[in-house]
């Protein structure tokens, strides 16, 4: 079942999310990456309706890399959550809406700091040291309460998105086999190994 | 009254002409010149750029442009213009890639932006687009470097080498005349360079040069090193010119030895 | 498309190329710009400084309301476009009061969108791209105004833009639009330094201004002035338009004050 981390530390962000693509009780797929870099140090996670997730995970990355291209300004994260928010907002009172989960995080470069952003298909957002998505966050969030330190290393952080992980497994009727790690700081977006 | 032929929006007159295109085209003439120089495997595009004075913030003057990873655009004409023509064709690029999943082609490009200028010459109440452009880069999958130009009628065409703006006949003259498709990468740069320097007098600090060698891959040459390339034509043109002086000399001092002979030889007067 | 002419008479009045190749309605406009009242503007490490001639005095002009109501200014010269920019016109007022409303609402816009203040490029960037649509589309003439935007934004810092009717931009580290600009422009490149100061500039700025002037008083009457700084403890961008009777203690300040005795009440 779908599941999706993401903490922040010093200087960084990390974003995990599973990797299966199901339908109804069937899998159909264990290595669907659903975090998608939009930009040099923007990182977004998405999950929900299959087809809306990657249509407007798609829509999100190319209208982020027009506006950088567009004016030689990158998007700050906080402007990036923002946009994309108000994108969910408006298509929830569109005739078809996207039901669409994401957590959003990015270095802003000026300022030096890293920034998380949990927004749902309603169109909440609320910036956030840590955040789930799926019936994970019913099991990492009350874990990460108890040990995400937002001066971690990025070590620290990799151990306790791990017990996020492993909880999951432990107590998740049925929990995912793999995830994709990606982790975003002054140096760019990366992929990580857990 | 053929007067009202140029005033009114583009129109025919009777003998065939859109007036507003072809002064268009005069608008064009009067930009900073640009050139494109294909190579083997390299496509390079040099412009003229205008002196930055002394308080202008230099970040903010851009001849050569990006219109997406893979594909770099400079034009001749009203900046403005150009500027408002760059930001539909970003757009267009990013669209594109949103719906086919794909990169553009250097070609789709130039031909969206050639179909915009086309209709800024026959819909109502607009006039044409002040700028001629040049498009170069990499098709996505593909090692052929590529260069178009488009016109402000709307014509697009593919070149091996071409010039627009300020003088731009007699550099596509010397282009002619210089050009091979085998050019190398520095070859093909010293070229766009070399053709250059038959329109801008001031030599390197008003050049700029945008080198793509692959697809996405694209370098601008800083001030020394295109400084370093202008010394070098400056070099060859010397030697060039010591040779040709001392070849005339030498046919000179043949003819003067040959009267001298001449005179020897004939009958006195 | 903005606005489409099938009217002969209104297209013909459109911006349309010349048989050379000039757009003249381009031209006449930045002439009338030529002969407006002198804004200036200077670029310093730690702010921007805007300083503009007013044109439009008279003893029985009421400008209460720029001694008391409105953020300051009088609102002829220097406008408030967004909280991170100020923005100094010259050129035609009405013209240039649209382009204002325009501007704002552009910032706005932005903000709405990204939640954050517009950057100041984008700003500039925005507003001619509506000025060069002016330049041609059926059916309008061009703005006849030119403008300085003295802004600040976290990726570039301070900047300083000049905008011209044609709906060309550049950034600039001190430049003039107006009458007597070339004189202005070329008193600014002999004492314009790159590491120079707020308070340094304030004072290149009112010089320049009193040398360019054609006034013989310079007052609050004929000034507007205009300061943007961040604020040292919330390290955001702190626009400030002088009151006329700041502008008066500063020129008192830096000893420019002329004044002329007939003025006097």
């Amino acid at each position: 079942m779908e599941t999706s981390f993401a903490l922040t530390g010093k200087g960084y962000v990390i974003i995990a999310s599973d990797t299966t693509a199901a339908r109804s009780i069937v899998k159909m797929k264990i290595d669907e990456d659903k975090v998608k870099a939009l930009g040099p140090h923007l990182l977004m996670a998405h999950s929900g309706e299959p087809g809306d997730t990657l249509q407007f995970a798609e829509y999100v990355e190319r209208n982020i890399r027009l506006y950088n291209i567009r004016h030689n300004y990158s998007l700050s994260p906080s402007a990036a959550a923002s946009w994309v928010r108000r994108s969910l907002a408006e298509s929830l009172r569109s005739r078809h809406p996207y039901s669409v989960n994401l957590l959003l995080g990015g270095y802003d470069v000026p300022a030096k700091e890293p920034h998380l952003y949990w927004i749902d298909y309603l169109g909440t957002m609320s910036e956030v040291p840590f955040g789930a998505h799926g019936y994970g966050s019913y099991f990492a969030l009350s874990l990460l309460d108890r040990y995400h330190n937002p001066d971690a290393s990025l070590e620290e952080g990799i151990a306790t998105l791990k017990r996020c992980i492993d909880e999951v497994a432990k107590r998740l009727i049925v929990s995912p086999s793999k995830y994709t790690v990606k982790v975003v700081d002054k140096d760019g977006v990366r992929e990580i190994e857990v | 009254m053929s007067r009202s032929y140029d005033r009114a929006l583009t129109v025919f007159s009777p003998d065939g002409h859109l007036f507003q295109v072809e002064y268009a085209l005069e608008a064009v003439k009067k930009g900073t010149c640009a050139v494109g120089v294909r190579g083997a495997d390299v496509v390079v595009l040099g412009v003229e750029k205008k002196s930055i004075l002394q308080l202008q913030d230099p970040r903010t003057v851009r001849k050569v442009v990006m219109l997406d990873d893979h594909i770099c655009f400079a034009f001749a004409g009203l900046t403005a213009d150009g500027r408002v023509l760059i930001d539909k064709a970003r757009v267009e690029c990013q669209s594109h890639r949103l719906t086919v999943e794909d990169p553009v082609t250097v070609e789709y490009i130039t031909r969206h932006i050639a179909g915009i200028q086309q209709r800024y010459t026959q819909s109502g109440g607009v006039r044409p687009f002040g700028i001629s452009t040049l498009i170069v880069g990499f098709d996505p999958y593909d090692t052929k470097p590529r260069l178009y130009q488009t016109e402000p009628s709307g014509i697009y065409s593919a070149w091996k080498a071409n010039a627009i703006g300020r003088s731009s006949k007699t550099v596509r003259e010397f282009l002619e005349k210089n050009h091979r498709d085998d050019l190398t990468r520095e070859e093909a740069i010293k070229l766009t360079v070399k053709s250059l320097l038959e329109v801008v007098q001031t030599g390197a600090k008003n050049i700029e040069i945008s080198v793509m060698e692959s697809y996405g891959k694209i370098t601008h040459l800083d001030l020394t090193q295109i400084e370093a390339i202008v010394a070098e034509i400056e070099r060859e043109k010397e030697a060039e010119a010591e040779r040709k002086r001392s070849r005339l000399a030498a046919t000179a001092a043949g003819q003067a030895a040959m009267t001298q002979r001449a005179g020897d030889a004939g009958p006195s007067q | 498309m903005l606005a489409t002419a099938n009217n002969s008479l209104i297209a013909g009045r459109t911006t349309i190329f010349s048989p050379e190749g000039r757009l003249y309605q381009i031209e006449y406009a930045m002439e009338a710009i030529s002969h407006a009242g002198t804004v200036l503007g200077v670029l310093a490490k730690d702010g921007v400084v805007l300083a503009a001639e007013k044109k439009v005095t008279g003893k029985l002009l009421d400008l209460t309301g720029a001694k008391e109501g409105g953020y300051g200014g009088s609102g002829e010269k220097i406008f408030l476009l967004n909280s991170n920019v100020i923005g100094g016109v010259a050129g035609l007022t009405a013209d240039a009061n649209s382009l204002i409303n325009h501007a704002r609402t552009i910032a706005q816009r932005h903000l709405l969108t990204y939640n954050e203040d517009i950057p100041v490029e984008i700003l500039t960037e925005r507003l001619c791209d509506m000025k060069q649509g002016y330049t041609q589309f059926g059916g309008l003439r061009p703005f006849g105004v030119s403008l300085l935007y003295a802004g600040y934004d976290p990726q570039y810092e301070f900047q300083l833009y000049h905008s011209d009717p044609s709906g060309n931009y550049s950034g600039w580290k001190a430049t003039c639009i107006g009458a007597n600009n070339g004189t202005a422009q070329s008193l600014l490149k002999q004492e314009y330094k790159d590491d120079i100061e707020v308070k340094d500039a304030i004072g290149l700025v009112l010089r320049v201004m009193s040398k360019t002037m054609d006034s013989t008083t310079l007052g609050s009457e004929k000034l507007e002035f205009a300061v943007l700084t961040l604020d040292p403890e919330t390290k955001k961008p702190k626009a400030k338009i002088y009151r006329p009777s700041e502008i008066d203690a500063l020129l008192q300040s830096e000893g420019l004050k002329k004044e002329d005795e007939e003025m006097k009440p």
